[in-house]
């Protein structure tokens, strides 16, 4: 009789532990617009970069998965509603598609389109224009960014980048944005090498991120315990990015849909520190299948 | 209840089936050291690192604590289940089957006791594998591989999310924290081994619908269709073993599905006893 009442009494305890003991899950917060710097120092505030990644394309369900024209004043919408200082966007059409968007932004930002090389979409960075007033957060703008724009050369393939000042006295800023391949870990292996190495090329000088739809997924969400060449070279592909980058989104959560956290923001983790990084969930308008990623440093 | 439990040991010692889940193991160790081996040998040759630019993949990535990391992942999830589940199914099925059952019950012994140090004689059992199978590859890859620390990468084997490394003498006790952890998880499988080997009279009917229960919870939580059933599953609980692998050891996750694990064995072993008990035994 004992044995069962022991049997009984430890079940019980187990369950309790089990209670007990539950991991406590991140909530990842939706799309929360607040102001966070409202209690910051206003010089603190000047350092402050806000960054945006955006694959605006759709799900493959559509005849179209390249960004749709009619979505692009809601997005629009939602970059000026975050005050992003810069955007990297993937899967545009072209260079039309761009000068839209930049409409739609009633030209506050300036823009560039990569070429498209073997694709058949680009990518676009876009930069605030530095109009000298003062932005959502107070801030004011040289009237001058400095802004260039270059296609980075990666294989058949290519990204846009910009080159910009926040301020004059600060570093200059490189944002990159990428989209690599969706179906050959391979291709995405080389294409992330190539892209990381002609960022090393830059002057050391300046503050390089990489932002953009990599495509691949390392998180622990992904439990198949199977050994695939996918799977390595996707690991590969991320081990060579953090051995020269943060990755400022880590704990954002999931950018597309499945769960997958497949859209990254990589900045160096010794000159910029990160402030927030938030996936707007709700902000895809239509059949997109990617949410923004929003990330704010400090210089 | 002592000599009962030492008579179990005493048969699980003198089975061929025990030997034989020794020498399959010893099997597999030597198909995932050729593996192992000639993968290392063709990616630390020229061939890879023309392709890529970049590859974590050196000779001192390649040593005897990646392969025995690499070689329980792989063999915790298909090989060693299917010996634990042999042990456990065949241990109230099996004596019926052989017409020692009867005789057992009219000894002075209760019927939870013999259903419990069966119970423990399978844990011993799982144990022993377990701690076989770290030992064999650790030695296997200390002679054949080489030595080295344990790094981890995000991606391969899905265990960090962020490059890691253990030196080498803490991985080795992380490996001694491993034998424990998988052995408390695979007593899921040889508790549902148990309480069926109580209800079916044929221990290969056991040991196979054990088997179909495992397998099909296993591959399902896999697919994407069944993600908001995968957390319901005691597969997706037995995963908690290889955290103690993790350069930062989540303690608090591994003592939650600890318990979770410990829930499923306790519960299905009180229903087994409480089945037992009440089973008239006619062979």
């Amino acid at each position: 009789m004992w044995l069962k009442f022991l049997l009984g009494v430890f079940f019980v305890l187990s369950l309790l532990g089990a209670f007990v003991l539950a991991p406590r899950h991140k909530a990842w917060r939706n799309n929360d617009t607040a102001d966070i710097t409202s209690d910051q120092d206003r010089s603190q505030d000047r350092r402050r970069l806000r960054l945006m990644s955006w694959n605006i394309g759709n799900a493959d369900l559509e005849s179209e998965t390249r960004a749709h024209a009619e979505d692009l004043p809601a997005v629009a919408q939602v970059i000026r509603d975050n005050d992003a200082d810069a955007v990297a966007i993937q899967e545009l059409t072209g260079e039309d598609q761009l000068r839209l968007l930049l409409a739609q932004l009633e030209n506050r930002y300036r823009g560039y389109v990569c070429s498209p090389g073997s694709a058949d979409r680009v990518d676009a960075v876009l930069v605030k224009n530095g109009s000298g007033e003062r932005d959502r957060r107070g801030r004011s703008f040289p009237d001058d960014r400095g802004v260039r724009f270059h296609d980075v050369p990666a294989g058949n393939r290519f990204a846009a980048a910009a080159t910009f000042h926040l301020h004059n006295d600060l570093p200059k800023i490189v944002l990159v944005s990428m989209h690599a391949d969706a179906f050959s870990s391979s291709r995405r292996r080389s294409f992330v090498a190539e892209v990381v190495d002609w960022v090393r090329g830059q002057p050391g000088n300046e503050i390089v991120l990489i932002a953009g739809d990599f495509n691949f997924e390392v998180s622990l969400r992904n439990k198949t315990d199977l050994f695939t060449d996918d799977a390595k070279h996707d690991s590969e592909s991320y081990a060579y990015l953090l051995k020269y980058f943060g990755d400022l989104g880590r704990d954002a959560g999931e950018t597309s849909i499945n769960d997958r956290r497949i859209d990254y923001i990589f900045g160096p983790p010794n000159t910029v520190s990160l402030r927030r990084a938030e996936v707007l969930r709700g902000a895809a308008v239509g059949r997109m299948d990617h949410w923004p990623l929003l990330v704010e440093v400090a210089l | 209840m002592i000599t009962q439990l030492r008579l179990e040991l005493l048969k699980l010692i003198h089975s061929k089936g025990f030997y034989l889940s020794f020498a399959a193991l010893c099997a597999f160790v030597l198909l995932m050291l050729w593996g192992f081996y000639s993968y290392a040998q063709q990616k630390t040759n020229g061939l890879a690192t023309e392709q890529f630019k970049y590859t974590y993949e050196s000779r001192s990535y390649f040593n005897g604590l990646t392969f025995t990391l690499y070689s329980l992942v792989f063999a915790f999830s298909l090989i060693i289940p299917i010996f634990v589940a042999m042990s456990a199914g065949g241990q109230i099925a099996g004596e019926r089957r052989a017409g020692t059952l009867r005789m057992m019950c009219v000894r002075p012994v209760s019927r939870v006791w013999i259903v419990l140090s069966k119970f423990v004689v399978v844990a011993i059992h799982t144990y022993l594998l377990m701690a076989f199978f770290i030992g064999l590859n650790l030695l296997m890859g200390l002679l054949f591989v080489g030595w080295g620390n344990l790094d981890l990468y995000p991606g391969a084997l899905n265990l960090v999310d962020a490059p890691g490394q253990i030196l080498r003498d803490e991985a080795l006790w992380r490996f001694c924290y491993a034998s424990f952890s998988g052995t408390w998880a695979l007593l899921v499988i040889a508790a549902i081994a148990m309480l069926l080997s109580v209800i079916f009279d044929n221990p290969v009917t056991a040991v196979a619908s054990t088997l179909a229960v495992y397998l099909m919870l296993y591959i399902v939580g896999r697919i994407e269709f069944f993600g908001t059933l995968r957390s319901f599953f005691f597969t997706t609980d037995m995963d908690f073993w290889r955290d103690v692998l993790k350069p930062e050891v989540p303690w608090h996750n591994i003592y939650h599905y600890a318990c979770t694990c410990g829930a499923y064995i306790f519960g299905l072993l009180l229903l087994a006893v409480l089945i037992f008990e009440r089973k008239d035994i006619t062979s």
